[in-house]
């Protein structure tokens, strides 16, 4: 305890203060989100504006906002750690795999909220059916988190190197799988074509990576101790580098698939009508603006032009990682708010038979209490473990 | 041996109950045993014929060369009736359910919905069987059409295989089941049905809103209804907190309940227009045999690959 007071008193008094900063914003969200989060326990999924017609929502499509920014910075890391031998970037590697393990505990709890039955979750390993993709998904995750707590207790006590750097070598196969799951999840879904196809995995790949990309760079603008030395401008700028092709690969490879399917309608109207959702829908603000302004162009900017400044470079980082979300949300709901069979929503009235989804205040509520439990945890890590300490640095 | 097993009638050959084994029978007919077989007497007295005939289905006493050909004087109702006992004596595995929508006769009461609601005592905001009411053509060449749509229970169910703990199946006779107590509500079934032919239980209540009066209205007396156990798949499930099949997926079994007692399914006998029809496509004598050879028959979203056994006459 005395040595982490003494590597605490050490760290530059802004750190100090941000650490505080994230566990007391999170302990304020997570006492906001509780207001929703008993709703939720007490009535089930009646609260939610979800519905049977659009089944999943606002939590489905965080979830896998999530699972993109925690498989994708784990894998990169790994990635440029073990494979490109980046022994700079390994010097924030308890920090890494902190962050990693506390996002993977929010995309776990959101989804579990999400479920009609949570407290039969074991049913998926005790009948399980491995023709399901939610069943991989399930497998998978709870093997890549007993993973990353072994990987994050052996960084955090410095032991071990050897099989650490097994472990982070074999995070390598488990994250790929897993994140091409989760495209499949969507992607296997006949019933909706404009999921249906197996670009989606790899545009979940890519995406992972590029969101990925962008959470490494903020964590080392924020967290890295000393910010004037050739490390941080070589990493910083390599790290810009790399999320900023991502970026542009990725959008650039989703613009010949929309051309694809809107020309002509594709071949399809279900899915071409489901794209134009998207694209001009109610929504159209949340891809255009959201996602392709402050999410792509602006971060992109930044990181080929302005990446000496490391304010802007923050703004840039921070603005990618945060608006990634709206690329799953528009991923997940607009396809589900495309009729399957016309009229069928005004054959039978209710509430939930309808296709007009927007996330309500429950529905919000739970997200800023999972999110607030996400930051009194990282904040509380941030402070009491040695994930910031100048031994694991060195 | 479940109860519904025990209550099935013995099996039989289908051979026993053919067209021509019926024909034959027509031929020669004698006895009270036979006061069916002739077309006047169904004429003269329907009623003892029928029950004359159910009894002699239902103890598989049928005489070599009698045949179901008079059945089709009958009122479809009870044609179907009757040739749903006789696919009862043959194996779960040797019938074919499938059902049949006129769309010609179908005026829109929605009265199979409200018989299917009543049937399986269904929440608000779960239906198993909407109509959905299109209007098409260009004025003043206008028309409307109702089209009823329950489960489709397809033969190839894209909704099953989505499943990550086998809760949902197609049994031995093609209908796809859900077992409540397995399913963990993820609701990956609902997005994988091209025909939006599952709903989620969200627990609702039709009563949990009205106020208390002395004990007369409101949720606790509300247990005429509301909490009465429903018979969905040969179980009783009393509306009780959250258990299930609150937070459940939910789907249409062609109540299969009451198929299995030889009755037939809610929105077949509620249907005032007969629009809707129902049996086993394996028996080459039955009604609805008949129609899905017809010419102007068709399935919805066939493309899929999905074969329904729903088909709508057009």
């Amino acid at each position: 305890m005395a040595q982490i007071v003494s590597t605490a008193e050490k760290r530059p008094r802004f750190t100090l203060r941000l650490t505080d900063l994230i566990w007391i914003v999170g302990a304020i969200a997570l006492l906001i989100g509780a207001v929703g989060m008993l709703d939720r326990l007490r009535f089930g999924l009646a609260p939610a504006a979800i519905g049977s017609y659009v089944p999943w929502g606002l939590w489905v499509g965080f979830y896998d906002y999530l699972v993109w920014l925690e498989v994708g910075s784990l894998m990169l890391f790994s990635g440029m750690v073990y494979l490109a031998d980046n022994y700079t970037l390994a010097k924030i590697k308890p920090l890494v795999l902190f962050t990693g393990f506390v996002v993977l505990l929010m995309a776990l709890i959101l989804v579990a909220m999400d479920l009609g039955h949570f407290e039969r979750f074991w049913h998926v390993y005790l009948y399980a059916d491995f023709g399901s993709m939610i069943t991989w998904m399930v497998w998978l995750h709870t093997a890549y988190l007993l993973l990353l707590a072994v990987e994050l207790l052996l960084a955090l006590r410095g032991t071990a190197k050897g099989l650490l750097k097994v472990l982070g070598l074999l995070s390598l196969p488990l994250g790929l799988m897993l994140i091409l799951v989760s495209g499949s999840i969507f992607g296997v879904v006949a019933a909706r074509p404009l999921w249906n196809t197996s670009n989606l995995p790899l545009m979940f790949f890519i995406s992972a990576l590029a969101a990925g990309a962008s959470l490494l760079l903020l964590l080392v603008v924020v967290f890295w101790t000393d910010k004037t030395s050739d490390d941080y401008t070589r990493l910083t700028q390599r790290l810009a580098q790399i999320a900023g092709w991502l970026m542009l690969g990725g959008t650039f490879v989703a613009g010949v698939l929309a051309f694809t399917i809107l020309y002509q309608g594709g071949g399809n109207p279900q899915r071409a009508a489901a794209l134009q959702l998207i694209l001009t829908g109610p929504f159209w603000w949340s891809f255009w603006i959201m996602h392709i302004l402050l999410g792509v162009i602006v971060p992109v900017v930044i990181y080929f032009l302005f990446y000496k400044s490391r304010w802007l470079l923050m703004i840039g980082a921070a603005l990618s990682v945060v608006t990634f979300v709206a690329v799953t949300l528009n991923i997940v709901i607009p396809v589900l708010a495309t009729p399957e069979l016309e009229g069928l929503a005004e054959a039978y009235h209710h509430q939930k038979l309808n296709l007009n989804y927007v996330p309500n205040a429950n529905e919000w509520l739970v997200v800023i209490f999972v999110f607030g439990f996400g930051a009194l945890l990282y904040g509380l890590g941030l402070r009491f473990l040695p994930v910031l300490s100048k031994r694991t640095q060195e | 041996m479940t109860e519904q097993e025990k209550l099935r009638p013995e099996p039989t050959t289908t051979s026993e109950v053919s067209r021509r084994n019926f024909l034959g029978a027509l031929a020669t007919a004698g006895g009270a045993a036979l006061a069916v077989a002739a077309l006047d007497q169904f004429a003269a007295d329907p009623q003892a014929a029928l029950a004359a005939y159910e009894e002699q289905i239902v103890r598989g006493t049928l005489n070599q060369g009698q045949s179901s050909a008079d059945l089709r004087a009958l009122d479809v109702l009870e044609r179907m009736r009757l040739e749903l006992l006789r696919a009862l004596q043959k194996q779960p595995s040797e019938r074919r359910w499938v059902m049949v929508i006129d769309l010609r006769k179908c005026i829109g009461c929605h009265a199979c919905t409200i018989g299917c609601v009543a049937e399986n005592k269904l929440p608000p905001g779960v239906v198993y069987r909407p109509v959905i009411e299109e209007e098409y053509g260009t004025y003043p060449n206008v028309a409307r059409r109702f089209i009823p749509r329950p489960c489709m229970q397809c033969e190839n169910p894209p909704c099953v295989p989505v499943c990550p703990v086998r809760a949902t199946f197609t049994n031995a006779e093609g209908i796809v089941e859900m077992d409540y107590e397995r399913c963990i509500g993820c609701r990956y079934c609902l997005t994988a049905c091209p025909y939006s032919a599952r709903v989620s239980d969200f627990g609702f209540t039709y009563t949990e809103e009205i106020p208390v009066i002395q004990g007369l209205v409101g949720t606790a007396a509300a247990d005429d209804y509301e909490r009465a156990p429903n018979f969905e798949y040969g179980k009783q499930y009393a509306r009780e907190g959250r258990n299930s099949p609150v937070g459940n997926a939910r789907k249409c079994h062609f109540c299969q309940h009451r198929i299995l007692e030889g009755v037939l399914p809610a929105c077949v006998t509620t249907c005032i227009g007969r629009a809707t029809l129902f049996g086993d496509a394996n028996d080459p004598e039955s009604l609805v045999a008949e129609l899905i050879a017809s010419p102007n028959v068709l399935r919805l979203r066939e493309e899929l690959g999905t074969e329904p056994r729903v088909y709508y006459l057009k």
